[in-house]
């Protein structure tokens, strides 16, 4: 109940300060920049690996927000209304960037390699491995589409019919776009941290792993 | 929501997309249905808010929004050195984005011989780009986020259309009939007309033309027409709940509406007249400027 | 915890071929129940549990400073915020911005700007010898100049120098239209100049002058920017 009554004042202010800032209210407009800039930032952070670019790209998605503001009809939470908005802004810039690199095309495989098997020291597992700044670092390595993948799945909870419909692909090609971004992940913080030798060749001649 | 295939809604350069970026298609993209003569029509299948940009010297572009996943053009020049290229994006998919241009293949081509009308079926949710400096464009039922029409010399009409619309034309007339969303429209000599506007915002600014904008004020509207020495005629209907804001340097202010005046003047000592009142309850927010044209406020 | 294998087995090919659903939430018992026995296999399922919960646990960075600061300037600029940056309103109806222009242009208009928003001591009328050598199709009196005030009139005339060399090249139609509009706005501008030298502290006047001066410069731009061949 305590609860209820904490989160109503912060929802009523929000759709406040959206009216207000639909009217041209600087305050209120800043208020909203204060609330969501954190969120945005990271996300652009996380899907270029720049800071510079980054900023810049959060500085266009706050603008494009000022100018679409009043189409902002209520019908979804206002963080989502605007998380989206960030999206498509970074999506945008990376495909006017390396257009073929967004690409989740299916039969894209150039972005594959094979899993890579460890031999010998099974049991080190990666979890005490995986600090803020390795993870970011290892992130911002991956190739720009399993990074996009990634990030708005794992990083930012979109589903993967919203990741579908705004990176164009189809669910199934998302999902195993994360799947091969983990993978990816999983073997750059090995090597990172030294706990994967150095590629061997497969002893049998299985197929590779592919779906 | 914010649409998937969104712009850039700064950047509305009309230079596409660089080399690297797009298969460069010719004659033979996408589907060629028929050629006649100088008639081409060709489909392309698109993904449902694509971005179309379409860059044209002079002719006619008519752009239609429907409801299928294809982009659908029909092209006719006058001159067999004129051509119209394609570029689509990304490739073996629907498009994403589809560019479309006029070029000459004889720089020596001038005048009426460089034109190329356009008919283009789009999906209703795309995002459209035109620079057609000496051309007419019309816009039907398009629902995409941003669109933008630039002309030097040509008329702009667009009606039904729903989103962000920024419309420029140095000379040229603009019309904008029942939209929805965000609307820009700016001429140097030409006039502007917005007839029965559902917009929540809208701009428009002229120097030498006149402003007519009939219809009824959204609630929490913002509404701002500037013109230099053109007149601004506003016809409302009795129902249209505003709070005015008017001003003239050397014009008149005419107003027919009963309004709460809040502020009034047009003393010796300045040539400028100014009228600050109330309409109803206020709702929306009408700002009007003028240097020396004459501001009209009439009950339709 | 059974023996270390040292090769896949097709159990461990089916598991590679099951993980991402089972990674998916899917139902996928032979993955877990693998798992169990490879210890190989496990070490790669943990290892992808481990990721997805740090990545969930990543903290949100925080822009510099510089972000709003920017925003903000740009939508001042813009004239986004209501009446106290009333003047700068005409400025941002306008919009020329999303075109590309030329640095000239965007400079003249900043500067212009910036003077014509200085309080009124800086109201005078001054005519500089290049000002009154040049033709009367841009009008030099009564703007609001200080200092070297010569060098936006100077940028707004190379632009229109620039054109006129070479308005040769357009087309008559087009140069027709240009014509007309330059001729509209260099109106406006003498009227505006002629209010201001009977009242200088019509803002209204200051506004229009100023917007007569953007639209002028983005007219010659994009003149210039068609005979470039855009």
């Amino acid at each position: 109940m305590s609860q209820q009554k904490i989160a109503a004042p912060k929802a009523a202010s929000e759709t406040q300060l959206i009216a207000r800032a639909q009217s041209g209210d600087e305050e209120a407009f800043a208020a909203l920049f204060e609330m969501h800039k954190r969120r945005v930032y990271s996300l652009c952070l996380r899907m270029t690996g720049n800071t510079a670019e980054a900023e810049d790209l959060t500085q266009e998605a706050f603008l494009q927000l000022f100018r679409k503001i009043s189409t902002f009809r209520g019908e979804s939470a206002f963080s989502t209304w605007l998380h989206r908005l960030a999206v498509n802004v970074v999506l945008m810039h990376l495909r006017k960037k390396v257009p073929q690199q967004i690409s989740l095309d299916e039969t894209d495989s150039s972005q594959d390699e094979p899993v890579k098997r460890d031999y010998g020291d099974n049991d080190r597992r990666l979890l005490g491995s995986i600090d803020r700044i390795s993870l970011s670092r290892a992130i911002d390595e991956l190739p720009p589409g399993y990074r996009a993948v990634f990030v708005l799945h794992d990083i930012e909870g979109y589903e993967h019919n919203e990741i579908a419909e705004i990176m164009k692909c189809s669910v199934g090609n998302s999902k195993s776009q994360l799947h091969k971004a983990r993978l990816k992940l999983r073997d750059r913080l090995r090597q990172n941290e030294g706990l994967m030798a150095p590629p061997e060749p497969v002893v049998s001649d299985q197929p590779a792993t592919e779906r | 929501m914010p649409d998937q295939c969104e712009p850039t809604t700064k950047k509305l350069g009309v230079a596409p997309y660089g080399h690297g970026l797009i298969v460069y298609f010719l004659v033979l993209s996408g589907t060629l249905l028929a050629v006649d003569n100088k008639r081409i029509e060709k489909s392309f299948e698109a993904c449902p808010n694509p971005r179309v940009t379409l860059t044209n010297m002079t002719g006619q572009v008519l752009v239609r929004g429907w409801d299928k996943a294809q982009v659908h053009l029909v092209y006719s020049v006058v001159s067999p050195h004129v051509e119209v290229d394609a570029e689509v994006a990304p490739l073996n998919q629907p498009a994403d984005r589809i560019h479309l241009s006029t070029h000459l293949l004889d720089p020596l081509v001038s005048g009426k011989d460089q034109a190329a009308d356009y008919n283009l079926d789009i999906p209703m949710g795309s995002n459209l780009e035109i620079w057609n400096p000496q051309g007419s464009v019309r816009i039907e039922k398009l629902q995409g986020d941003d669109t933008s029409v630039e002309s030097v010399g040509g008329t702009i009409v667009v009606s039904d259309f729903t989103g962000h619309l920024f419309l420029r034309s140095v000379g040229g007339d603009i019309e904008v009939i029942r939209p929805s969303g965000h609307v820009e429209a700016y001429s140097i000599t030409g006039s502007l007309h917005f007839l029965f506007p559902a917009t929540s915002k809208l701009r428009g600014t002229t120097t030498s033309g006149g402003i007519l904008f009939e219809g009824d004020f959204a609630d929490g509207g913002d509404y701002s027409l500037s013109s230099y020495s053109g007149d601004m005629n506003i016809l409302c209907p009795a129902s249209a709940s505003f709070e005015l804001n008017a001003k003239t340097v050397r014009g008149k202010l005419e107003n027919e509406m009963p309004m709460t005046i809040r502020h009034q003047s047009a003393t010796p000592l300045s040539s400028a007249n100014s009228f600050f009142g109330t309409h109803l309850t206020g709702k929306a927010t009408v700002n009007l400027r003028s240097f020396s044209g004459t501001i009209r406020i009439r009950q339709r | 915890m059974k023996e270390i294998r040292q090769e896949r087995t097709p159990a461990c090919y089916q598991f590679a071929l099951e993980l991402e659903a089972y990674m998916e939430g899917e139902k996928e018992p032979f993955v877990p129940a693998h798992a169990h026995e490879c210890a190989f296999c496990r070490v790669i399922l943990e290892d992808l549990e481990a990721l997805r919960s740090a990545a969930r646990a990543l903290p949100l960075e925080e822009p510099s400073p510089a972000v709003w600061s920017n925003i903000r300037a740009q939508l001042v600029a813009a004239g986004a915020f209501g009446e106290r940056v009333g003047f700068w309103n005409w400025f941002g109806q306008l919009d020329f911005l999303p075109r590309p222009v030329p640095v000239a242009a965007f400079a003249c208009l900043l500067l212009l700007g910036c003077l014509v928003t200085v309080p009124r001591t800086y109201l005078e009328h001054q005519a500089t010898p290049e000002l009154s050598a040049l033709p009367a199709s841009t009008p030099t009196r009564s703007m609001a100049f200080a200092g070297d005030s010569g060098t936006l009139e100077r940028a707004v005339r190379e632009l229109e120098e620039t054109f006129r060399a070479r308005e040769g090249s357009l087309s008559p139609d087009l140069k027709a239209t240009y014509e007309k509009s330059l001729n509209s706005l260099d109106a406006s501008i003498r009227e505006c100049n002629d209010s201001l030298e009977r009242e200088p502290d019509n803002s209204l006047a200051h506004e229009y002058l100023f917007a007569a001066y953007s639209q002028k410069a983005q007219v010659l731009s994009s003149a210039l920017e068609l005979d470039e061949g855009r």
